[in-house]
């Protein structure tokens, strides 16, 4: 199986915050791309994308859905987006983004049996924004006020609110199972 | 982006200030000084050296006392990125924190109040991981406080080497403590490293130690 990480940071620096603890997590056998460096040529050779997140104050992959859109629609592995990787996956496929700040541990209920994780457990958020007009998607877990794990109705693309690299290493783990 | 470092003057601080100064201007130097020796958010041993580090790397520095509690220390650092904002027009902040929620939370919420970036470079970072960076990019540190089972005095002033390394990994596996020093096992003062330009050489200290818990104090120290 080839993963590919794409980097959403727009500061290099942000991306020893975001995307090298995934890298870590899940091993050897990927490569790490920042968006702008991906095609859907060098995409297609992957069997799974996962989007990682980014800075609080970084917004400038917003400005890049219509893009995200042409990249990632045809894709034909599993795709995962995580916190503004969420943002790009949910965009991608109808849905919008809307100001919601959460910072620190949170409470996650898991709704629907699913894949990725089991029982309720406490997750690390850190964003400015969430997502609403899911109709393409299923929630499987949340808080209170949040989605916080999502899966499209038909294919292989799941959003995660929180960022799981820290202190739930298992879900990205169980994601790599799938 | 011109960023401000918050710096304790240890390993940690200063492996994200290298990693910072990378691909970003490095406005100035933040150091919040304890009053209290178990502060929760910040470093204290050989933190009136700090400016000697700073004068080492020709960074600017900008120092507050703090009370070193819980939650004061939160507006005291707020106050001191503040004037860092005025004072230098940085527009972000970078930390040391490695895995510290409590840390993190914290400052992601002052610097998104005020508008600033927030870095965090070595988030996450294995524990080992960060101790070799430390040998592969040439910063040499010293241990200036220990606080657990079974530290001795011997390892105050210890030089953090390949050697002191093997020791603390031996430890993690006999004692379950963090090589690192994430719990607050040990802590670390930078006598020299890349961004210095001259070295920092100690010539005068004092032991404090009893019972696994103990500090360094430096009394004497000049660049050469």
């Amino acid at each position: 199986m080839s993963i590919l990480l794409v980097s959403t940071c727009d500061n290099k620096l942000s991306e020893r915050e975001f995307t090298n603890p995934i890298s870590r997590i899940i091993g050897d056998n990927h490569e790490t791309l920042h968006y702008t460096q991906c095609t859907s040529d060098n995409i297609s050779q992957f069997d799974k994308i996962i989007i990682c997140g980014t800075s609080l104050k970084d917004t400038s992959y917003i400005k890049n859905f219509d893009n995200f859109r042409k990249l990632f629609y045809d894709f034909e592995g599993s795709i995962l987006g995580i916190c503004s990787g969420m943002h790009i996956v949910c965009s991608i496929f109808g849905s919008k983004i809307v100001g919601n700040r959460e910072i620190g541990m949170f409470e996650v209920e898991v709704l629907n049996k699913n894949p990725l994780c089991e029982k309720s457990f406490q997750a690390y958020n850190i964003h400015n924004y969430s997502v609403k007009d899911l109709e393409n998607f299923t929630v499987l877990a949340k808080t209170d006020t949040t989605p916080q794990i999502v899966k499209h109705n038909s294919k292989d693309v799941f959003g995660i609110s929180f960022h799981p690299e820290v202190r739930n290493e298992n879900i990205l783990l169980n994601y790599l199972l799938i | 982006m011109k960023l401000g470092i918050l710096f304790s003057g240890g390993k940690d601080s200063y492996l994200a200030l290298q990693y910072a100064s990378e691909e970003n201007e490095i406005s100035c130097l933040l150091t919040l000084e304890s009053k209290k020796e178990d502060s929760w958010m910040f470093h204290t041993p050989a933190i009136e050296w700090t400016k000697l580090q700073a004068e080492a790397m020709g960074l600017n520095h900008l120092t507050k006392e703090t009370s070193g509690i819980k939650e004061e220390e939160l507006g005291d650092l707020k106050s001191i990125i503040e004037s860092a904002v005025s004072k230098h027009s940085i527009e972000g902040i970078v930390t040391g924190a490695l895995a510290s929620v409590y840390q993190s939370t914290r400052i992601q919420k002052i610097c998104n109040e005020l508008n600033l970036w927030c870095f965090n470079p070595l988030w996450q970072m294995p524990q080992n991981v960060l101790l070799q960076e430390l040998i592969s990019n040439n910063i040499e540190s010293i241990i200036t406080g220990v606080a657990a089972e079974p530290f001795d005095a011997s390892w105050l002033g210890r030089p953090i080497d390949s050697n002191c390394i093997d020791n603390l990994l031996t430890l993690e596996s006999s004692h379950r403590i963090n090589p690192a020093g994430e719990g607050g096992e040990i802590e670390s003062f930078v006598i020299n490293a890349p961004l210095f330009t001259k070295s920092i050489s100690v010539t005068k200290s004092q032991k404090y130690y009893s019972n696994f818990s103990g500090r360094l104090e430096i009394q004497e120290a000049f660049l050469q």
